[in-house]
């Protein structure tokens, strides 16, 4: 068969030969992209990002790779970790031994109960043409399956690393299903070295009353391209929390998608750290489509040097979903002269006995509490970066793994200039 | 849902009737013929046939715009009348008595009591009825201080040099579908000049009318206040009843020099359709300040009660520095009724700040949008914006949905903005009754709460028709 040619960089991406498994589902993603374009700042939800960058460049399918990750184990999780390297799975780097028995963590191409779950786990809304490439390419990603009840207490690590010599494209896919009552705590990292593309999508159905903690942390290559797709589902009385840490690529766009039942409970907080030339943009869906869910949003931005934050933060409260609790902030410190924050939260409500706050500001550190500092002894910049720290690690301390919460302190320490003051990790 | 909430709906229109006044009207349909009608029957000079032939040559490349959160039929532009004036008896109306009785009967049944306007607490109206200006008041009062306040086609005649220099320079004929189209067929309006130094002596204020069954109507503002100068004005719609749309595209353009003040108030009362949503007027308004000079001051305050699509987003382009930008908006929508509003603040010059307080209420099956853009350009140091958008909810039908977007491009910009969404609650009903007032009441009370941060921003006379319209408007569907 043969597929029209959407534009020229979806061509190029779909050049690369279709691997084996899953052969309907990846002709109905490649179907979807015929006559597709690149979204451009016309479109609806694009009008900040730019992806010209991905259209001057032609990205080959990634090749096999090695990669040395022992400088990034975590202590918690030396026993929970599968790694993948150039969207291929990396034995010799992963390690299984410490997981509780039933719960599955596995490669996708290792797991038979993979095809049940692929683009089934939740439902699609407006779908990107990113999610479709990945469907229509991904080599491989990983299965995580907790059985009803199973409170996992290791969290588990997934980690990501492209190297790229030359501009090449990933696409790594997860799959995770807690059962009614299972618990889980999961840390997905994306890191590597090189200009390249990684489009990961991320499918998740978390069962009732199971709770799920997901710390997803993208450290990617300063000249690397972030296009992340996340969806969720929760059950009744399920919890899914997430907090999204937003440190590397040139650019990057998150759009998580969580769908919530009855008294279900969701957080979707994120962080982006970002300077010179760096675009990071959120694009996150909260729909409350039953009566007493709960929802957290902060998604806060610490933007320097000529770098741009976009956030869109859409809720929506279905028609029926009484006594829905959503409350959505977005704090955005602006460092440098060229910087820019646009920033668009989103209330749709169709329900009336609700409460809903959003707040959104944007602005520069306080000048009252850096006299503070200095009336205290600390000098203009010192006061200045510790309050910059401050901004962005209020969200880090509520990491529930203790290694990951040091070394990301430590990231946020250097990255604001705090490192001065002291070990404060 | 509490009992007390049902079957609130709105009583029936009350200013539903029809004046049967003959028309002098151009046959439907838009062309470049019917504009060159227009400006012919209107006298003007060639410039204001070219700036209408550009805008409608403009226009006819654009297309509606579709991100509003309002669903309505497009409306058939080909079968609107552009044109229809009320037949003049005589070239001008010496006094009141030659106006038609017809005309003055509608006013009445208004509540406007145009002959009596000492009445009216020094409100000077300048009536637009149907497209053209029947009677101006007050005009000598105000000439006695240089200021002009007019009919946009008188301006033409008498002030063509103001008129070209200030019109398009807020909103460009370009500007978007509907200003374009009314730029190409504007047929009258209103037009405002207060010179350096002068502070209005009174609040200006014109009443506008939609009469003619299938005439939409295209109006035009334009107040300049030169530098120092303060003026007042005030808006105020009604509308007969009718069960066709009415599209209604107006464009107001507001231009401020140094440390002048535009304060700007609507109370819009249009027909917004029957109970299933038949009928109703579509309003999509272009309203735009120009804060032009240092220090300058715009103020839009907002009471939009009627109309079935309401688009519109008075904004403030706060150019000179240290100039400040303000909107107050209470937005209520009742049974089918579809409201997309809210405002543009674009900081541009330094030090530039700007308020925006919306109230949106929502009841029936209607649906209520906040939509906002604070943007603060590179240049803008030290721009401050705070903004608070409320929604209530009246029922569990309808809907609220707040739509802000912040563009900050300046570090030294401080935006806030923050919005809640709540319903009555059973409590604060219940404390109510408990002390004898009965549940309509009560909830009249505390929505005139609810909105009272806005409400004071109304002059007085508006306030008091403000607190009226929406206890009436709420009528029946609480209680």
């Amino acid at each position: 068969m043969t597929v029209a040619v959407p534009s020229a960089l979806l061509a190029d991406l779909l050049s690369a030969p279709r691997p084996a498994e899953w052969e309907a589902l990846r002709l109905a993603a490649e179907a979807r992209l015929a006559g597709r374009e690149l979204p451009t700042p016309r479109d609806k939800g694009w009008q900040f990002t730019d992806l010209a960058p991905l259209s001057h460049t032609s990205f080959a399918p990634a090749p096999e790779a090695t990669a040395d990750i022992s400088a990034d184990l975590l202590p918690e999780m030396v026993g929970t970790r599968q790694v993948f390297v150039n969207g291929r799975y990396a034995p010799h780097a992963s390690c299984v031994s410490a997981l509780p028995p039933g719960l599955r963590f596995l490669p996708l191409t290792l797991a038979s109960e993979a095809c049940h779950c692929l683009g089934t786990l939740a439902p699609e809304t407006a779908r990107s043409p990113f999610e479709d490439l990945n469907t229509a390419r991904f080599e491989d990603g990983a299965l995580i399956l907790v059985p009803k009840n199973l409170r996992a207490t290791l969290p588990l690590h997934l980690l990501f690393v492209t190297r790229a010599e030359h501009p090449c494209a990933v696409f790594p896919r997860v799959l995770i299903r807690l059962e009614a009552g299972a618990e889980l705590s999961l840390v997905e990292e994306h890191m590597g070295h090189g200009p390249y593309l990684t489009c990961p999508v991320v499918e998740i159905q978390v069962g009732e009353g199971a709770i799920l903690r997901h710390e997803r942390v993208q450290r990617d290559h300063a000249t690397a391209i972030h296009l992340a797709t996340l969806r969720a589902t929760v059950a009744q009385g399920g919890q899914y929390h997430s907090r999204t840490l937003t440190f590397g690529a040139r650019l990057s766009r998150q759009e998580p998608s969580v769908r919530l039942a009855e008294g279900a409970e969701a957080t979707l907080d994120g962080l982006a750290l970002l300077g010179d030339g760096q675009l990071a943009d959120t694009h996150s869906f909260l729909h409350h489509a039953a009566p007493h869910g709960t929802s957290h949003q902060l998604h806060t931005c610490v933007v320097d040097g000529q770098a741009r934050a976009v956030f869109n933060g859409q809720i929506r409260v279905a028609p029926g979903a009484q006594g829905t609790d959503a409350q959505q902030k977005s704090r955005n410190l602006l460092l440098s002269g060229t910087a820019r924050v646009d920033t668009e939260p989103q209330l749709e409500i169709y329900a009336d006995d609700v409460k809903c706050t959003h707040g959104a500001a944007v602005g520069q550190l306080d000048p009252d509490e850096i006299f503070y500092l200095q009336s205290r002894g600390l000098d203009l910049e010192a006061a200045r970066n510790l309050l910059t720290y401050g901004f962005a690690a209020d969200l880090l301390e509520r990491i529930p793994v203790a290694s990951l919460r040091r070394a990301l302190r430590r990231l946020v320490l250097a990255r604001t200039h705090a490192s001065a003051l002291g070990d404060l990790a | 849902m509490n009992s007390t909430f049902q079957g609130v709906t709105s009583q029936e229109y009350k200013y539903g009737f029809v004046t049967d006044i003959e028309a002098d009207s151009v046959a439907p349909g838009l062309n470049e013929e019917v504009i060159r009608f227009i400006s012919a029957k209107k006298g003007e000079p060639d410039w204001l046939l070219d700036f209408r032939l550009k805008a409608y040559r403009h226009w006819l490349t654009l297309a509606e715009p579709g991100w509003a959160k309002v669903q309505y039929p497009t409306p058939d532009f080909q079968k609107i009348v552009y044109y229809s004036a009320p037949r003049p008896k005589k070239a001008q109306f010496a006094s009141m008595d030659e106006v038609d009785p017809e005309l003055k009967r509608t006013f009445e049944k208004l509540g406007v009591p145009i002959h009596e306007q000492e009445a009216l607490a020094g409100v000077a109206v300048d009536v637009v009825f149907d497209s053209v200006s029947v009677t101006t008041t007050y005009k000598e009062k105000l000439a006695a201080v240089g200021i002009i306040f007019c009919s946009f086609s008188e301006a033409v005649k008498t002030h063509p040099d103001l008129v070209k220099r200030y019109l398009g320079s807020v909103v460009p004929a370009a500007d978007n579908f509907y200003a374009a189209l009314n730029s190409a067929v504007f047929t009258d309006g209103s037009f405002v000049f207060i010179p350096k130094g002068v502070a209005c002596p009174m609040d200006l204020s014109t009443y506008f009318r939609i009469n003619n069954q299938e005439s939409g109507q295209f109006e035009r503002t334009l107040i300049v206040a030169e530098e120092g100068a303060s003026v007042s004005y005030l808006e105020g719609c009604t509308a007969p009843r009718f069960d066709t749309n009415q599209l209604h595209a107006a464009v107001v353009e507001l231009v401020a020099l140094d440390h002048a003040s535009i304060k700007y108030s609507t109370v819009q009362n249009w027909y917004a359709g029957d109970k299933d949503g038949k009928g109703g007027i579509f309003n999509f308004v272009t309203k735009r300040g120009l804060c032009k000079g240092r220090g300058s001051h715009i103020s839009w305050t907002q009471v939009e009660t009627g109309s079935a699509i309401t688009w519109k987003y008075p904004s403030c382009v706060l150019l000179g520095d240290d100039s400040i930008g303000e909107f107050y908006s209470v937005a209520l929508t009742n049974h089918k009724q579809q409201a997309d509003t809210g405002t543009k603040m674009i900081h541009i010059g330094r030090n530039t700040k700007s308020t925006i307080i919306s109230k949106g209420i929502s009841a029936g099956d209607s649906s209520n949008s906040y939509r906002g853009l604070v943007k603060v350009q590179p240049k803008a140091e030290g721009a401050r914006n705070f903004s608070q958008c409320d929604s209530m909810l009246i029922g569990h039908t309808c809907s609220a949905n707040t739509f802000p977007t912040l563009d900050v491009q300046n570090r030294s910009a401080r935006v806030e903005h923050e919005a809640t969404t709540s319903k009555i609650g059973e409590e604060q009903l219940f404390y109510f009754q408990q002390r004898g007032i009965p549940a309509e009441e009560a909830i009249s009370m505390i929505i005139n709460g609810f909105c009272k941060d806005v409400f004071r921003e109304l002059p007085m006379e508006f306030a008091v028709e403000a607190t009226k319209l929406l206890s009436l408007k709420l009528e029946g569907s609480v209680g």
